[in-house]
């Protein structure tokens, strides 16, 4: 008995962090119908820019230049076509923002050197590189989905799964695929009684994780934006048709998005180191929102407990019997069950078309 | 008549001095595959050190007795399939009597080559794996006559840890070990001839636990262990640069304070200290190679000969990759450096050696490796080796001492890997 309650309170930790990754496929999916296939990717993206800010990595000259010069052309390009600023002032602000870029990258902001306190320190840098992945977000939306407005949301999922290759081949140049040691060093929270032992990472992560998922709640149900968010989701052209800019919440929604896998992206890092290849965690959201029900925001909380749940206990009591692996591969088979009984998951919404 | 004899006779003259001209002399031909690319990382320093070695033979290192060896080096990218199908393709376009040698980095791909190395080819294949399936007691030179690995079995390798826990052990009772290992033919092999070894030995083997790739915790097989009561932990089958690695010890060391980490050849060396940090402090784990890049590197000891050649080597040939380290395109870890390096070395003093006998083909060359006694450039302090098992036997136990010190306000991990045995060569061993 205490053994499964220490493997059920292990699930629910980790659980917590895929609901999290859950939310961030959902909230695209309610908007725009579109499932975000680089969800991995933006996981590694969003944790390198964390760490960059963290552990004061800073990157070569001949990796740091190209990359504020691309910052510098990118932005300047989306607030001269797009935001139709002034091309003078477009220019302007591309170039501070690839300047601060090519800074940050190259000398570093030395946080170390000047916070000595873990926590402090980061503090400091968690909302900086939240803030970073989320402008990463708004960028790949402004050049890869939004032109695909109003077609077929297929071809903004076709377009995901491209931009997956895109930016993991473009985070192996920039930061290579070995591994970067990932410590953390957060208070001990670290909880043992007898012979339970919770360690005090998946305990983080899994506060974080919650609390990450509660403020999206709160900024979906309790502010301005996020009703015309969820009036957007409702529909599309209704909203706009009552002067919601739909463009414009897109932009936010994925923003919004990658902030929050670079939430669980930190978190997932931290239990042991971040490279390239991290991304395959953002996998484990499929079966949370397909349990969950792909439109279901409480579906991706349940659906990721259920996950977590599942491989804690396919991994203490399967595995041993000899069922290697088992533990990946058993949320896939409950999605299965799931799917077969109820085919638009236990909370997502159930449709009808007649043909 | 008679002009048009001496005309072809003429010709005749001709072809068979042509024939005889530098320009149709028979080559030396050699392959090398490595994994510079792929799953593993970017790891160009294994080619690195290889074509800086091949250069340094053909020109200062006096090539085979004055003969210059043309090499190929291609990027299998950690890919068995690339492995072999790139040796096909040499095959068909090279003659026998040119392609002398081949060499490989993985037992994936030496698998699928069985046949055509050793039946059909029959050249000698020199390869990074240390499979204890080719190369140990079920396998060898008599069932894979021209495969050759660069160092001892796993089995070996897990054996010798075995040893090192009874001679080390001070708690009361039997020791309790515990395996972890990786759901791959790599982690596999090796493992049931280290747990038998261990029962052989008195040890009691409380778990075995496959531990796979793709873990993001590693809480509930460290709880495993933990409730086995583990003293002693075999981590086996994985590189000790990846993710995985640092999540498993970072936790292990958490919940299994007192228990001893250990591994196998690639889970010791420079790399865990980056990924892993404090976390790798007191492992204990053997290597077929001596290693010695610390962090920081200029604090690493010269006093084995190899070492200080392949830090010689990329000092002169690579000083910016060198330099830079992590950084950039740099050298991460010398071990790679040096591992393409010996490969070099080995092919000139094994084509050296077949020279000598008067035999430059793939039997001479065979029989130039099945003879060698060599000490390998100093590498085993200066200690000698036989190649008649078809692998180098040598192994030496290392302990990590990592310490984390503030650099720049930076906590960076120092230390690395030190040996605590002197070089075990295991063919002289008494299991």
């Amino acid at each position: 008995m205490m053994d499964l309650i220490q493997t059920l309170g292990s699930g629910v930790l980790v659980g917590l962090v895929y609901a999290l990754l859950g939310l961030c496929i959902v909230i695209i999916y309610k908007a725009s119908e579109a499932f975000n296939f680089a969800i991995g990717e933006f996981l590694v993206i969003g944790s390198f820019l964390f760490y960059v800010l963290f552990f004061d990595e800073n990157l070569p000259l001949d990796k740091a230049l190209p990359l504020g010069i691309l910052i510098f052309l990118l932005l300047s390009f989306i607030l001269f076509f797009d935001q139709n600023l002034r091309l003078l002032l477009a220019i302007f602000f591309g170039l501070v923002a690839g300047s601060i870029i090519f800074y940050v990258l190259f000398f570093g902001l030395s946080l170390p050197s000047l916070i000595a306190s873990p926590i402090l320190r980061f503090l400091i840098a968690l909302p900086l590189g939240l803030v970073a992945a989320g402008i990463v977000g708004a960028i790949v939306e402004r050049l890869t989905i939004k032109p695909l407005l109003g077609r077929s949301p297929i071809s903004m999922t076709i377009v995901s799964l491209g931009l997956a290759f895109l930016l993991r081949a473009s985070v192996q140049l920039i930061f290579g695929s070995h591994s970067y040691s990932f410590f953390l060093d957060l208070p001990d929270i670290t909880l043992e009684i007898r012979d339970f032992l919770f360690l005090s990472d998946p305990i983080w992560a899994g506060i974080l994780s919650i609390a990450t998922f509660g403020l999206i709640i709160v900024f979906l149900f309790r502010t301005r934006w996020g009703l015309a968010i969820r009036a957007t989701s409702e529909d599309q052209a209704k909203a706009m048709a009552f002067g919601i800019n739909a463009r414009f919440i897109l932009l936010i929604i994925w923003a919004m998005s990658s902030v929050s896998i670079a939430v669980a992206g930190i978190m997932i890092s931290n239990f042991g180191a971040l490279s390239s290849l991290s991304g395959i965690v953002g996998l484990r959201a499929l079966p949370v929102v397909l349990i969950g029900g792909m439109d279901s925001i409480g579906g991706a909380l349940v659906g990721g407990i259920i996950v977590g749940m599942c491989e804690a206990l396919a991994g203490a009591y399967i595995e041993p019997m000899g069922l290697i692996g088992f533990k990946d591969v058993a949320p896939y088979i409950l999605l299965l069950i799931v799917l077969f009984i109820r085919p638009y998951g236990l909370f997502g919404t159930v449709r009808i078309e007649r043909v | 008549m008679k002009k048009r004899g001496i005309f072809v006779l003429s010709f005749i003259l001709a072809l068979v001095l042509l024939g005889n001209s530098p320009v149709s002399a028979k080559e030396i031909k050699v392959l090398s595959q490595f994994p510079m690319s792929g799953p593993v990382g970017t790891l160009p320093e294994f080619g690195w050190g290889y074509i800086d070695g091949m250069n340094w033979v053909n020109s200062e290192g006096g090539g085979v007795n004055g003969k210059k060896i043309t090499w190929y080096l291609e990027d299998f990218r950690y890919n068995p399939t690339v492995e072999v199908a790139t040796f096909n393709r040499y095959c068909a376009e090279h003659s026998e009597d040119e392609f002398l040698m081949a060499t490989g980095y993985i037992t994936g791909g030496l698998k699928p080559l069985i046949k055509k190395v050793n039946v059909e080819e029959k050249i000698p294949w020199l390869d990074g794996s240390y499979s204890t399936e080719i190369f140990g007691e079920g396998g060898g030179p008599s069932k894979y006559p021209y495969y050759y690995s660069l160092g001892a079995t796993y089995g070996d390798q897990i054996k010798i840890l075995m040893k090192w826990i009874k001679e080390n052990h001070k708690a009361k009772g039997k020791p309790r070990v515990g395996f972890v290992y990786s759901p791959t033919a790599w982690g596999r092999d090796g493992t049931p001839e280290g747990i038998a070894y261990a029962k052989k030995l008195g040890f009691d083997v409380v778990a075995e636990i496959e531990y796979p790739y793709t873990a993001t915790d590693a809480t509930s097989q460290c709880m495993t262990l933990r409730k086995a009561k583990a003293q002693y932990i075999v981590y086996h089958g994985y590189s000790g640069a990846t993710s995985h690695t640092a999540i498993f010890f970072k936790t292990a060391k958490k919940i299994l304070k007192k228990a001893q980490l250990m591994g196998t050849h690639y889970t010791t060396g420079r790399f865990p200290v980056l990924v892993c940090q404090e976390a790798f402090d007191g492992y204990v784990g053997v290597a077929t190679r001596p290693f010695s890049d610390p962090i920081p590197r200029a604090k690493a000891p010269m006093d084995n000969a190899m070492v200080k050649l392949a830090h010689d080597f990329a000092k002169k040939y690579r000083p910016e990759e060198y330099k830079k380290g992590l950084k950039g395109g740099g050298i991460k870890d010398m071990f790679l450096y040096m591992e393409g390096l010996t490969y070099a070395l080995l092919i000139q003093e094994v084509f050296t050696r077949a020279d000598n006998a008067g035999e430059l083909t793939r039997l001479g060359v065979k029989k130039a490796l099945d003879n060698m006694v060599w000490d390998y450039k100093g590498m085993f302090g200066g200690k000698t080796f036989s190649y008649k098992s078809h692998t180098i036997p040598m192994m030496q136990i290392f302990k990590a001492k990592v310490k984390m010190v503030e650099v720049g306000g930076k906590p960076v991990p120092t230390g690395g890997v030190y040996p605590i045995t002197d070089w075990i060569n295991t063919d002289e061993v008494k299991w």
